[in-house]
């Protein structure tokens, strides 16, 4: 896949329409303000700032492995390994599920990583009026991932996986094939108003600087629907504030794993390389979600 | 400090010159209706004290270390099970202090023996390490109920925790940390602080906590050209708090407890506050491994202080519970 195939993708994935169940989440952030966290001394920006730490830090573990589960079996090519990926990706997946003791955060990413799945069924995926005249070689390709992605998202349906964002995040993009990529300007366009541009960092891999972006818009677009900021407030501060922060954590994870994938037990080093959340702080005010007299989000 | 009985045939001198420093190994069972320590033994600077128990039918041990605390490059390994049918309180001393890290300068440089190869070893000998590994047989029942941790200006601490449980045993996991010294100004000014607890009910994992607090390292704030991003420290991303808990339970005999929990929780309405609690928490059930013969369900509790003192008291209040299980004077020595 060429850059500007990755860009079109990225165009695609960063649209903020996609139906992707952030509209519903929040992420802890709306009962960080009615537990009174938020103040002069303790703006948005330190939300996103810690919420974006703490999640990159448990999550992108996840993301970069699933994705090169898919990655892997998207390159076997021919060799029908179906089962084995599958287990793979449900090791991962329970994983996370065992990670993630707070009952809002479960609930959520559940809620979205299904919404991936699904998304690439329905979204992504080709139709067959659009069929003719592709090369046979990237129909079968593409008839293989959605096979397994689809096996995936059957036992999600039966509830023998979770089902987990970042685990779907991993899948989808490495279905996708975005991948590693050197740095290159792209160019967003957020949904109202204004057309955005950054520059990926060096040597991270996009699918994870593209899932900490949109987890830190997200927060943003939750903070204007809770009328904390406005929506051109939320503009700037996605280009100058958050930019350098999603910069930072996805440079600062990117070599994280999960040490669950056949090949990585081994002299795997979980205090410095493995999953960790790091913001106690939000697990206790994000477990309160639900406790909330009136709330608009889900989580 | 060695089983209140007649010493079991597994304890030898030979044993335990074996130990590595730092090692340890306890063993309970019950014998008649007695508990009773088959093994007891720990090597410097691991020290094991079992106090004299009225509970027939239960024991306490407290994990002490010399001179009341951790420093750089200690390494701790205790191997701690639990036959079938007993009860163990596992408490500290005090809480569990790190100190800062003293490279060249430390009381024991300690290298585990060829029986913990398995383990990560660290590659940093300025780090303070404590491993603990618990199995539980059928019907058994842990309350680990330590003081919490705390780490001194500049320290850098690993703690690793495994339990492996029958499906029928039932636990009490408390961990906790304060944010310092704060005659000394000290106000979460460590280096490094993991803390991870692994249980494992028959073969499933069933949670897996993991936390990491670390001070924003300066080399880790450039960004390339977006420029340097403006310091956050541990403090600021904590406060404001200054003690931070986290109990997970599970199993039969601490269902009251946890209906207790969910009870209070459920109940609680939040309306919008102008400011931040003294103490607040959150409760969230964990569901059934599936394992076979599993009983009952489990949860995980966190709670946050002001003070510490805060915290305690909402920790002692809330697992009162485990008197009905212990017995109030075993109880009594938590949370003193």
């Amino acid at each position: 896949m060429d850059n500007d195939d990755e860009t079109y993708i990225l165009l695609l994935l960063a649209d903020s329409n996609l139906p992707t169940g952030s509209f519903v989440a929040s992420a802890g952030l709306e009962s960080y303000i009615t537990h009174g966290f938020l103040s002069k001394n303790s703006t948005i920006i330190d939300f996103v700032r810690d919420s974006l730490a703490t999640y990159a830090h448990t999550a992108l573990p996840f993301v970069s492995d699933a994705h090169s589960v898919i990655s892997t079996y998207a390159d076997a090519k021919g060799d029908d390994n179906i089962d084995d990926v599958v287990r793979n990706l449900v090791t991962l997946d329970d994983l996370y599920e065992a990670m993630t003791l707070n009952h809002v955060a479960r609930r959520a990413s559940k809620a979205q990583g299904i919404a991936l799945l699904t998304l690439y069924a329905r979204g992504f995926s080709r139709p067959p009026s659009l069929s003719q005249g592709v090369e046979e070689e990237i129909r079968t390709q593409e008839a293989r991932l959605s096979k397994l992605l689809d096996k995936y998202k059957l036992l999600i349906r039966r509830e023998e996986a979770p089902g987990h964002l970042p685990i779907c995040w991993g899948v989808l993009t490495g279905a996708l094939e975005l991948t590693l990529g050197q740095p290159s300007p792209v160019f967003l366009v957020h949904h109202k108003y204004i057309i955005i541009s950054f520059f990926l960092p060096h040597l991270s891999e996009r699918s994870q600087y593209l899932h900490l972006f949109l987890h830190a818009r997200s927060l943003l677009s939750a903070s204007v629907r809770l009328n904390d900021i406005g929506p051109y407030g939320a503009q700037q501060l996605l280009l100058h504030a958050v930019r350098p922060l999603v910069a930072a954590e996805a440079l600062k994870c990117r070599d994280l794993r999960t040490g669950e994938l056949p090949g990585d037990k081994e002299n795997f080093d979980q205090t410095t390389n493995g999953p960790a959340s790091t913001w106690p702080l939000g697990e206790i005010i994000a477990a309160r979600h639900d406790l909330q007299h009136s709330r608009i989000f889900n989580s | 400090m060695v089983s209140r009985d007649s010493p079991p045939s597994t304890l030898s001198t030979s044993d335990i010159t074996k130990i590595p420093a730092g090692g340890g190994s306890i063993t309970l069972a019950v014998h008649g209706a007695r508990a009773v320590f088959e093994e007891l033994s720990s090597a410097y600077p691991l020290k094991l004290l079992s106090p004299q128990v009225y509970e027939r039918d239960v024991a306490i041990v407290y994990l002490l270390s010399y001179g009341g605390g951790l420093v750089a490059g200690d390494r701790v390994e205790l191997d701690v099970k639990l036959k079938e049918g007993s009860k163990l309180l596992v408490l500290s001393q005090g809480s569990t202090k790190v100190f800062k890290t003293r490279p060249g300068q430390r009381l024991a440089s300690i290298r585990a023996n060829g029986a913990y190869t398995a383990l990560p070893t660290p590659t940093d000998d300025s780090l303070t390490t404590q491993t603990i590994r618990y199995t539980l047989l059928s019907k058994s029942s842990l309350f680990l109920l330590p003081d919490p941790v705390t780490c001194f200006r500049s320290a850098s601490y690993n703690q690793i925790q495994t339990f492996n449980l029958a499906p029928d045993s039932s636990v009490v996991i408390l961990d906790w940390l304060t944010s310092g010294r704060k005659a000394l100004d000290e106000d979460w000014a460590f280096t490094r602080y993991y803390s991870e607890n692994e249980v494992i009910i028959g073969d499933k994992r069933w949670a897996k906590d993991a936390m990491l607090l670390e001070a924003d390292r300066e080399t880790a704030q450039n960004v390339g050209r977006l420029g340097p991003l403006p310091r956050r420290t541990l403090g600021e991303r904590l406060a404001p708090y200054s003690c931070y808990a986290m109990v997970l339970l599970y199993g039969q005999q601490v269902q009251k407890i946890i209906e207790k929990f969910r009870a209070r929780f459920e109940a609680i309405t939040v309306f919008k506050r102008g400011m931040p609690e003294d103490v607040i928490w959150s409760f969230s059930p964990i569901g059934l491994p599936g394992a076979e013969g599993c009983e009952g369900t489990g949860a995980v509790v966190r709670v946050a202080g002001k003070e510490t003192e805060l915290v305690k008291g909402w920790l002692k209040e809330g697992l009162k519970g485990i008197e009905e299980v212990m017995g109030a004077d075993v109880y009594r020595r938590a949370f003193a």
